[in-house]
């Protein structure tokens, strides 16, 4: 016993408390957690049996009610829709600011900075301040767009079925591009200068010299910024929250904020904890790769 | 010359760019009256300042405070289990600690969203409930601890190990080298990375909405949410609302700017 003191006190047993108390919490509050979820989605989980310890088990009845819900399917293709869209626009604009931003002039790396401004106000706040200017009658981008003649009539960013699913994507890329562009900034800033002024003398033109050199040199970094991408991206729900809850109709719901709506609205935590299960699995095996990637580079 | 033009580009991209908040602002200082005037002005013509009247109609000091308490308790927890593993993940390289530094990075991704059906039934069960704003701290320094390790890791990496070894040297333990030589040599670090931590708490959204049920004990977030309602028509409110709500976010946020750009550059791609 005093030798375990000793070494928690003066040796390796000290690094290896500090770690593990920090594990330990993580994992009482995120990894059991995750677990009980696992569990919960095979049981029959209601208000009644809410507080009771032995809840009784379905096997998997609430999957099934679940991929026979006729709301799954668009649900999740409005899912993989919110994904692809967000990330491919996030890396676009933040690729070619990093880019513009990567050129030698004055305040050039300070004025990039205040992009984060968008990153660091809460997302329900954003998405309130979204809301007002995708109004379709006194909206700001409806006078905006009709007044350079992109448009002729109101459009009705919100409750249009057909539209709100993209004006919540287009709130989120708006969110995600600083993050996106400083990361890449990053990546930009690890190629070596001499490398281009080479490149320049041998007669590569800026195209050349974008598409055989940045880009390759770029690769581990793009990857990395869209796994962190889907992450983010899968973690998006004030947005959903505040600009449509969903709606209307569902058409602009995603797994996310549904899993929290079946749960927390309509009190159906069975279904709510079985959608969670499916959507954390996803995102585990994204990270997995991601983490795995990184590691390798760290070691090579 | 180039330059100039280059700066003038670069000014109008985050012109462009920042237009959102621009708006916000100008809204919150544009009368009602004006506020649904179409075309819309860009300029307030007569403009008022209904600061106090929102701050003490829609009980901000009620919403804000609870925020405060939230962020400050999750910062609190974060910093004192973090600093530690931070510490120890930069220092020590072994199986054991790759395995440890895997499983933060892992608990890093979980989406609060889905997190919230779990963790409301367990807490629930082990009557946390009751005690709404300690369960949203709880909850959210699990979101936020991986973070903070991250970000305070890569600074404990670039102390030199030999200034800790001099103070073993002469006598000190490992506590006290730690506390006394490590921790004060990587205090930027743990501020900024704390800062960031307590900003994003103070705009948590999901476990306030999910944990806390009663009125006086919500967070600034959920009252912005309540105020918005599903027909609301209060914009000139709601913007004087997000303003006095974001404003400190943002000044801290300006004061703070390099730091927390550099702190988040280095930290995130490791």
């Amino acid at each position: 016993m005093s030798s375990i003191f000793r070494s928690a006190h003066d040796g390796r047993g000290f690094d290896i408390a500090l770690a593990l108390l920090a594990l330990a919490y993580l994992l009482v509050f995120s990894a059991f957690p995750l677990v009980y979820n696992i569990l919960m989605s095979f049981q029959e989980v209601d208000m009644f049996s809410l507080a009771s310890l032995s809840r009784p088990f379905v096997g998997l009845a609430n999957y099934m009610t679940l991929f026979a819900n006729p709301d799954f399917w668009p649900i999740m293709g409005n899912t993989a829709l919110f994904v692809v869209l967000c990330i491919t626009f996030q890396l676009l604009f933040g690729f070619g600011l990093a880019l513009f931003f990567q050129q030698d002039f004055f305040g050039a790396s300070y004025l990039r900075g205040f992009f984060l401004a968008a990153w660091i106000i809460p997302a329900l706040v954003a998405g309130a301040v979204w809301k007002w200017i995708f109004a379709g009658d006194a909206g700001v981008l409806n006078y905006l767009l009709s007044s350079v003649g992109l448009i002729d009539q109101k459009i009705f960013w919100l409750s249009n079925p057909a539209i709100s699913l993209y004006s919540v994507i287009i709130a989120n890329i708006w969110l995600g591009i600083p993050f996106n562009m400083i990361l890449l900034s990053v990546g930009l800033a690890g190629i070596p200068k001499d490398m281009y002024e080479a490149a320049a003398l041998d007669g590569a033109g800026p195209w050349k010299r974008f598409f055989f050199m940045t880009l390759p040199m770029m690769r581990s970094t793009l990857g990395a910024v869209i796994s962190l991408g889907i992450i983010f991206t899968l973690q998006q729900f004030d947005l959903f929250a505040s600009l449509t809850q969903g709606g209307p109709a569902n058409a602009s719901n995603v797994a996310q904020y549904w899993s929290w709506q079946l749960s927390f609205q309509t009190y159906d935590i069975a279904s709510g904890s079985a959608v969670s299960v499916l959507m954390l699995g996803f995102v585990i095996v994204v990270a997995f790769i991601y983490v795995r990637s990184t590691r390798h580079e760290y070691s090579a | 010359m180039k330059r100039y033009v280059l700066f003038v580009v670069a000014l109008c991209f985050l012109a462009i760019y920042l237009f959102p908040l621009y708006w916000m602002y100008l809204t919150a200082f544009k009368p009602s009256s004006e506020t649904f005037t179409y075309p819309p002005t860009f300029w307030p013509t007569h403009p008022q300042f209904n600061f106090v009247q929102t701050f003490i109609d829609k009980k901000m000091d009620v919403y804000l405070w609870n925020s405060m308490v939230i962020a400050v308790g999750t910062t609190i927890i974060a910093a004192l289990i973090g600093t530690g593993c931070a510490y120890a993940l930069a220092r020590v390289r072994s199986l054991g600690m790759d395995i440890v530094l895997f499983l933060v990075l892992m608990m890093q991704v979980l989406p609060p969203s889905l997190m919230a059906t779990p963790i409301f039934v367990l807490f629930n069960q082990v009557g946390l409930i009751a005690t709404p704003r300690f369960a949203v701290v709880l909850a959210q320094s699990a979101k936020v601890l991986p973070l903070f390790i991250v970000l305070c890791r890569t600074s404990f990496m670039q102390i030199p190990k030999e200034l800790e070894e001099a103070a073993r040297v002469d006598g000190a333990s490992r506590l006290g080298a730690f506390l006394r030589i490590a921790v004060p040599l990587a205090r930027n670090g743990i501020l900024v990375t704390s800062v960031l931590i307590f900003l994003q708490s103070f705009g948590e959204y999901v476990y306030s909405r999910s944990l806390i049920s009663q009125e006086d004990l919500q967070t600034a977030t959920v009252g912005l949410m309540n105020f918005m309602g599903p027909n609301t028509t209060d914009w000139n409110g709601i913007m004087t609302y997000a303003v006095i709500y974001v404003t400190p976010i943002l000044i801290v946020f300006m004061l703070l700017q390099r730091k927390i750009v550099s702190g988040l550059t280095a930290g995130a791609l490791k």
